[in-house]
């Protein structure tokens, strides 16, 4: 079917008067009044009334903005304007829960580097919490945003400023082209979060774990500010009303989901979560957090991957992402997930129209996408008393449409909000296709041939030659253009219009007009109607919808399946077992449920897999007591000398390419630490590395709580060039960062328990106060010995002990000292001279430490180094002359001993975790190979395994590739698309 | 030089024999040991014999012909020609964090005429720690710009670097740009790296030309001097290297094509390279050593197999390519033996991987005629290890000799170490 689809002027018309002369009741008027009925009735519509009924032949009538009546049996009023809708259909508005839609704001808290806020006013110390910003405030009509929205269904948004981490308040309004007054429909309909502190310029929170931080603090701050009187906060004031509101998050990604459903969780609040169309990768995990959510429409275009070299920069998860991404709504239904859809994102309605159909085709039923687009946000901010559904005496907001909306050549032609009518397609197009005989001077008997849709139809002038006719439409006129001859120059104009048409089938009959020739005179122009244009009907290729397999992680070497714990033999293994004695040659070690429970000589299989492990070594797994894998956005909060508030738990990206790559390298565990920008860092992780399962499932339950303390040169920021002024600058400084820290978490605990009521609950302080009674263990970046024994002695001063010295080169000086403290170093087997205060590092360190009796570590700090940890021990053999044993204990039993894990891991003997690798050769050799690695009975490594992956990987890129080129040559626009690479971070990092 | 160590008596009494009794007229014979040569031989039970700071003889059972020689015995141990360690900042860069240490990378652009040589710090205290594991020659090489300028190849230990040079300003260091247009998502990038790649071209075109106006010259012209494009004439005559360092398959692509098609006669080197196990049929074309650096590290992409820097520099060498292995940085090349040894355990032999860090380098520098590997009248430079050099397990250097004079192998490291075991009486 082609429209004479004219746009017309209408919406400048209705944006014109609407916006002026129906003014609000308060505002004067200039000159006669001029108020017109507002009772219309709709009929012979199709009217989908609510997400699961549809009624054929209905009439609606609407009143004063509000649904009068509905039904197929509707008496129709007297002062009713009539309009019929045959053949069309009536939806209720799509709503918007995520939406920045006409808010007008800039930032003008500028200044680099700022320490506290330094924005004037009564408000709070972060520029990044604006509890008192309300986006009614903010809120101005615009026009464009306005029609976006219009067209692709929404009549109405839930907006706000996506700016900061707290950003106050949302303002639901209708995106009608209406005044401001008008439009705003609620002022205060949510309250809104982000991960991100958006324009603010202070330092804090520099990290990922910053932000968590400090919306958990905000929300203590404000329950605090409830019970004093001491203080006026503006944005205090506004976060403990925000607080009754329904609170939207927005969310970066799935795993960012989890995150902010964890804070909702400590704070007793159901967040609705904005995510980012990538939750079907964390489908179980997110399903369980309960919390709605809103999801984008915005799918990848296909990437530029002809160029096999180029294409290597994209990797698997981007490559099935893109591929599944139109299936997250389906698999987030199928799920039993509640979730609104929103158009942010998109850029035109057609995006958001055509990415809803496609989200049909991939399985979402059309009744559950609107509910997603009606109902279910209506409910979501309890509005569903007068939106959602066209019900009587519901608002009269709704969208006629020329087709069933989810058909693929459907439009929006008319948006109604609040009972008002923008029109964007005319209903009673014309059909000018057609062949028309021309009369025209110089041209009689010629045929002109009009085919296609406008605005851009196809023409041709067919006499002797065929010639290209040029066809415009403007304001309803037409505009023909062509040439003379085919091989002139000279061009004849025409100005055109349709002077009769066909009421019934719309078929233009005869297009009149006045042409100019080539020698200036003015001739009439006659077309006249005889034949329809016989085009070939492109048979819509029906899309084989098909979308590959989650798999976990989603991300190269992730599986469909993630292995589960395996009953195991290993069958005469040369057995190392950190116990007594520690070689068992030929020796049977048995593995069931996760756990060794047989070591001998002939052990029966039953029903054991048996691993034949003939001539190999069996060691318990490498721990690595300092790594900074699986961080995400940030190892350090560099902003305070203190950020003992920030938890990197709040920040495993269990997705990590490295934690496979470790894996391969024997590794089983590490603690996943806060970086050394500061003398009290953050609170660190610590993960067994079971690739595939979520970050809550890769830490180990019951572990100790650790810390990250830092010494020298980084907390001084001695190499950040001239620029830094925050304390300490010098070793002295260091000191009394700590003593004042611990006299103030001193204070705290006190003032708590004398008032536990009344005391700001001080996450940092409460961190502090849990290393003073022994509930958290610290682990200390350092390097030289005078730091080494001032920390021993405030530590001794406070009446606690340091559990850790990492790095710790210099150690070997005062080993004496540390042995007495009773703290253990992790420290590298040959790292120096990198900078000053390693300058008399030596690879002799280990060896010393460990023969005065400290129990001590080798470790990583990098990701490459972590996968070959076992040939960093190995050079305690080559530098000191240690034992294999003590050596192999460098890496496994030490640093379990130091974590407080040597309970459950760190050596084979029966009762322990069966965290095993089985190596090609001596683990020390740089021959070894780690060939199958078990973490709690599950091999979530071997060769074998790998190799099935690899291929797997080869395969699904592959497969995908071909499937975008194709997607290419029919025709869909491409991006570029380069995958973000790994955040490999080392302590001095930011 | 020698140097006269008081601590181990069996290097004070070969230093004494040097200095003093009619010096070097008798041959030293080293018997019994297990001679890895470097060119892929080992020789068990073998002797080497040198005298005036040759080897003048190596092999089994010539220990008789040697009447005066003096003579160790090497039951047990290994000989290993002295380590070569390509793509180093060792005596360029003392401690990374201290600017006023680091002395590798110039002003500017192109600086082919800046010279590691002058450079090259003989009393760096990291060059201690590299001999010490038998790394005896170091390539000391420029970083920084589009050309980073001229390396050198010297020794670990000397009184100066006039004294340490093997063979000066033997490379010129050029990084390529990298060919990933898509790098950024705008446009501009492909226009940048187009420009690049302009200003490389029309460098090499002005430098060229001006080589071959000098070469017809009887008289030179002073004031037509350009010391940058005169930097670059030993690339035309041959006497230098040019090292591209490049990592990605495009870039490679590029450079090799670009200076194969342009310059053919440009002794090319690729350095890094981390994608040359895509592009072997390109690189075994044109016969480009490749210096692979570092073997270990990290995937480039995390769809790439796990191992594959570990097995990279095997696949080059099935595919007939000469691989050096190089290590950058500078403290951390005295692990250069131990990133050959992973490669021994992902695809090369364990002499392939020493050739590669021996004669291979050698070879690539033009001085293995010299160095590089055990052979007769090569240079008697060489370490004898406890065990395996490329293992951790058994990599003990108990001697090393450089032009047949025994090298002290101690330094600060050991002097800490010794001091503090002696304060809590561990030793």
């Amino acid at each position: 079917m082609k429209y004479i689809s004219v746009r017309i002027l209408c919406v400048v018309f209705f944006s014109l008067i609407l916006r002026g002369v129906l003014a609000q009741e308060t505002f004067p008027v200039n000159g006669p009044h001029d108020l017109r009925g507002t009772c219309y009735a709709f009929i012979n519509a199709t009217i989908q009334i609510d997400p699961q009924t549809r009624l054929n032949n209905a009439v609606m009538v609407i009143k004063e903005g509000k649904i009068e009546n509905i039904g197929t049996s509707v008496n129709i009023p007297k002062d009713a304007k009539i309009i019929d809708l045959k053949g069309r259909f009536i939806y209720a508005s799509f709503i918007d829960m995520y939406s920045n839609y006409g808010i007008q704001w800039q930032n003008n808290n500028k200044g680099k580097d700022q320490y506290a806020n330094n924005k004037p006013g009564a408000y709070a110390w972060n520029d990044a919490i604006r509890a008192e910003i309300n986006a009614a405030d903010l809120f101005q009509f615009d026009e464009k945003q306005s029609t976006f929205y219009l067209e692709s269904g929404f009549g109405s948004t839930l907006s706000a400023l996506h700016d900061g981490i707290c950003r106050g308040t949302g303002a639901l309004v209708s995106t009608g082209k209406l005044n401001e007054q008008q439009v705003i429909l609620n002022p205060a309909a949510a309250a809104e979060f982000s991960f991100n502190k958006g324009s603010s310029m202070q330092d804090y929170p520099g990290s990922a774990m910053g932000c968590v931080a400090l919306i958990r603090q905000t929300y203590y701050d404000a329950i605090w500010y409830n019970t004093q009187q001491s203080e006026q906060n503006l944005t205090f004031n506004a976060f403990n009303k925000l607080r009754h509101l329904p609170a939207i998050f927005e969310a970066e990604n799935k795993l960012a989901v989890l995150r902010a459903a964890k804070i909702g969780t400590e704070f007793n609040t159901t967040y609705i979560i904005k995510g980012a169309g990538d939750e079907y990768q964390r489908i179980d995990e997110i399903k369980a957090t309960k919390c709605p959510l809103i999801i984008p429409l915005n799918f990848p275009k296909p990437y530029e991957v002809e160029d096999p070299f180029e294409a290597q920069y994209v990797s698997l998860t981007d490559l099935k992402h893109w591929e599944m991404a139109p299936a997250n709504p389906f698999l987030l239904s199928k799920a039993g997930v509640v979730f609104t859809l929103t158009a942010f994102g998109c850029k035109d309605a057609n995006e958001f129209l055509k990415n809803l159909r496609k989200s049909v085709q991939y399985g979402l039923s059309e009744s559950q996408a609107l509910q997603a687009l009606t109902v279910t946000p209506a409910h979501l901010m309890n509005i569903d008393k007068h939106s959602g559904v066209l019900h009587k005496g519901m608002l009269a907001n709704f969208f006629i449409s020329n087709k069933n909306i989810f058909d693929k050549e459907a439009i929006i032609q008319e948006h109604w909000t609040l009972g008002r009518q923008q029109i964007f397609y005319a209903a009673n197009e014309k059909i000018l296709s057609g062949k028309y005989k021309l009369s025209l001077k110089g041209f009689d008997g010629g045929v002109l041939l009009i085919s296609g849709q406008l605005p851009k139809p196809e023409a041709s002038l067919i006499e002797k030659d065929t010639i290209k006719v040029s066809v415009q439409e403007q304001l309803g006129l037409f505009t023909l253009s062509f040439k003379e001859k085919k091989n002139s120059d000279a061009l004849i104009r025409v100005d055109a219009w349709v002077s009769d048409y066909d009421t019934k089938t719309l078929q233009v009959k005869i297009i009149t007009g006045k042409a100019q020739l080539p020698d200036g005179s003015y001739q009439p122009f006659t077309a006249v109607w005889f034949d329809s244009v016989t085009t070939k009907v492109k048979t819509d290729t029906v899309m084989q919808v098909s979308y590959g397999e989650i798999i976990y992680p989603f991300n190269d070497y992730g599986s469909k399946e993630i292995p589960v714990a395996e009953s195991i033999l290993f069958k005469n293994a040369t057995v190392w077992t950190n116990e007594t004695p520690h070689v068992l040659i030929e020796t049977d070690v048995l593995v069931n449920k996760g756990k060794i429970v047989n070591i001998g000589k002939s052990l029966p299989a039953k029903d054991a897999k048996v691993i034949d492990a003939t001539g190999k070594y069996l060691t318990n797994g490498i721990i690595d007591e300092h790594s900074h894998i699986g961080i995400y956005r940030g190892v350090n909060e560099c902003t305070q000398a203190i950020t003992a508030e920030v938890r990197i738990g709040d920040v495993v990206n269990s997705e990590d390419i490295n934690i496979y790559r470790q894996l391969s390298g024997g590794v089983i565990a590490c603690q996943q630490l806060h970086g050394s920008c500061n003398p009290v860092g953050g609170q660190s992780s610590i993960i067994k590395l079971r690739w595939g399962m979520p970050p809550e499932a890769m830490k180990i339950a019951n572990a100790d709580g650790f810390i990250k303390f830092a010494l020298g040169e980084n907390v001084k920021q001695s190499n950040w060039g001239m620029e830094t002024d925050r304390y300490p600058q010098t070793r002295m400084g260091v000191e009394q960062v700590y003593y004042d820290a611990f006299i103030r978490a001193k204070e705290y605990e006190l003032k708590l328990k004398a008032d536990p009521k009344l005391t700001r609950k001080d996450l940092e302080l409460e961190t502090l106060v849990e290393i003073l009674n022994k509930k958290r263990f610290i682990t200390c970046h350092s390097y030289v010995q005078s730091e080494i024994l001032m920390l021993m002695q405030v530590a001794d001063s406070m009446g606690f002990k340091v559990n850790t010295f990492t790095h710790i080169l210099e150690g070997y000086k005062v080993a004496d000292k540390m042995k007495a403290h009773g703290v253990s170093a992790s420290t590298f087997a040959d790292w120096w001279a990198y900078k000053y205060e390693v300058v008399d590092a030596i690879p002799y360190n280990g060896v010393i430490l460990d023969k005065m009796g400290v129990t001590t570590a080798i470790n990583s700090d990098d990701a490459e180094m972590g996968r070959r940890l076992n040939q960093e021990a190995a050079k305690m053999i080559k530098y000191g002359n240690m034992s294999e044993e003590n050596a192999w204990k460098m890496v496994t039993l030490n640093p379990a001993k130091m974590l407080h894990l040597d309970k459950q891991t760190g050596s084979i003997k029966t009762g322990k975790d069966a965290d095993l690798v089985l190596w090609s050769t001596n683990p020390l050799s740089i021959y070894a190979i780690a060939e199958m690695t078990l973490v709690d009975g599950v091999c979530y490594y071997s060769k074998e395994r790998d190799a099935v992956l690899r291929k797997y990987i080869e395969r699904e890129r592959q497969r995908i590739i071909t499937k975008m080129m194709v997607a290419k040559q029919n025709g869909e626009k491409t991006e570029k698309k380069i995958s973000l690479t790994e955040e490999n971070y080392h302590c001095d990092d930011e | 030089m020698k140097w006269i160590d008081i601590k181990i008596i069996l290097l004070l009494l070969v230093s004494f024999t040097l200095q003093t009794v009619a010096a070097q007229q008798r041959v030293t014979l080293i018997t019994n040991a297990t001679i890895h040569t470097g060119t892929g031989e080992v020789i068990e039970n073998g002797t080497i014999a040198f005298n005036f700071g040759k080897i003048v003889d190596i092999g089994k059972g010539q220990t008789s012909l040697y009447k005066n020689a003096k003579v160790i015995d090497g039951t047990g141990k290994h000989i290993y020609p002295g380590i070569i360690c390509m793509n180093n900042l060792m005596g360029l860069n003392e401690i990374d964090a201290v600017r006023a240490t680091r002395d590798f990378d110039e002003n500017g652009k192109l600086n082919p005429n800046v010279r590691s040589l002058i450079a090259y710090n003989t009393g760096s205290k990291i060059l201690p720690t590299a001999l010490f594991n038998g790394i005896l020659y170091t390539q000391a090489v420029p970083q920084g710009g589009v050309i980073s300028g001229s390396s050198s190849l010297l020794k670990t230990t000397g009184w100066n670097w006039e004294d340490a040079v093997i063979k000066g300003d033997e490379g010129i260091h050029l990084n390529w740009p990298e060919m990933h247009v898509g790098a950024d998502l705008n446009e501009t990038k492909s226009n940048r790296i187009e420009k690049q790649l302009l200003e490389i071209k029309s460098f090499f075109a002005d430098a060229e030309q001006y080589h071959n106006a000098l070469s017809v010259l009887t008289t030179y012209k002073a004031s037509g001097f350009n010391s940058r494009l005169d930097a670059m004439r030993g690339l035309f005559t041959g006497s230098k290297n040019l090292y591209v360092h490049a990592n990605y398959a495009k870039s490679i692509v590029s450079a090799v094509t670009f200076i194969k098609q342009q310059y053919p006669l440009i002794k090319l080197v690729l350095v890094g390279a981390s994608d040359a196990y895509q592009l072997t049929d390109l690189i075994k074309q044109y016969n480009i050593p490749v210096v692979v650096s570092n073997v270990h590290r990290l995937p480039s992409r995390s769809f790439e197999d796990v191992d594959q820097p570990f097995k990279t520099p095997g696949i080059l060498v099935k595919a007939g390519i000469k691989v050096a292995i190089g290590h950058a940085g500078s403290w951390e090349a005295r692990n250069v033996m131990f990133n050959a040894g992973t490669a021994a355990a992902y695809g090369l032999t364990k002499e392939e991987a020493l050739q590669c860090i021996t004669l291979n380098p050698a070879t690539i520098m033009g001085v293995n005629a010299r160095i590089g590997s055990l052979a007769l009248n090569k240079d008697a430079s060489f370490v004898i290890c406890e065990g395996d050099i490329l293992d951790m397990m058994s990599s003990k250097i108990s001697a090393a000799y450089l032009e047949g004079e025994p090298i002290d192998l101690y330094n600060d490291q050991q002097k800490l170490y010794e001091k503090y075991l002696k304060k809590f009486g561990l030793n």
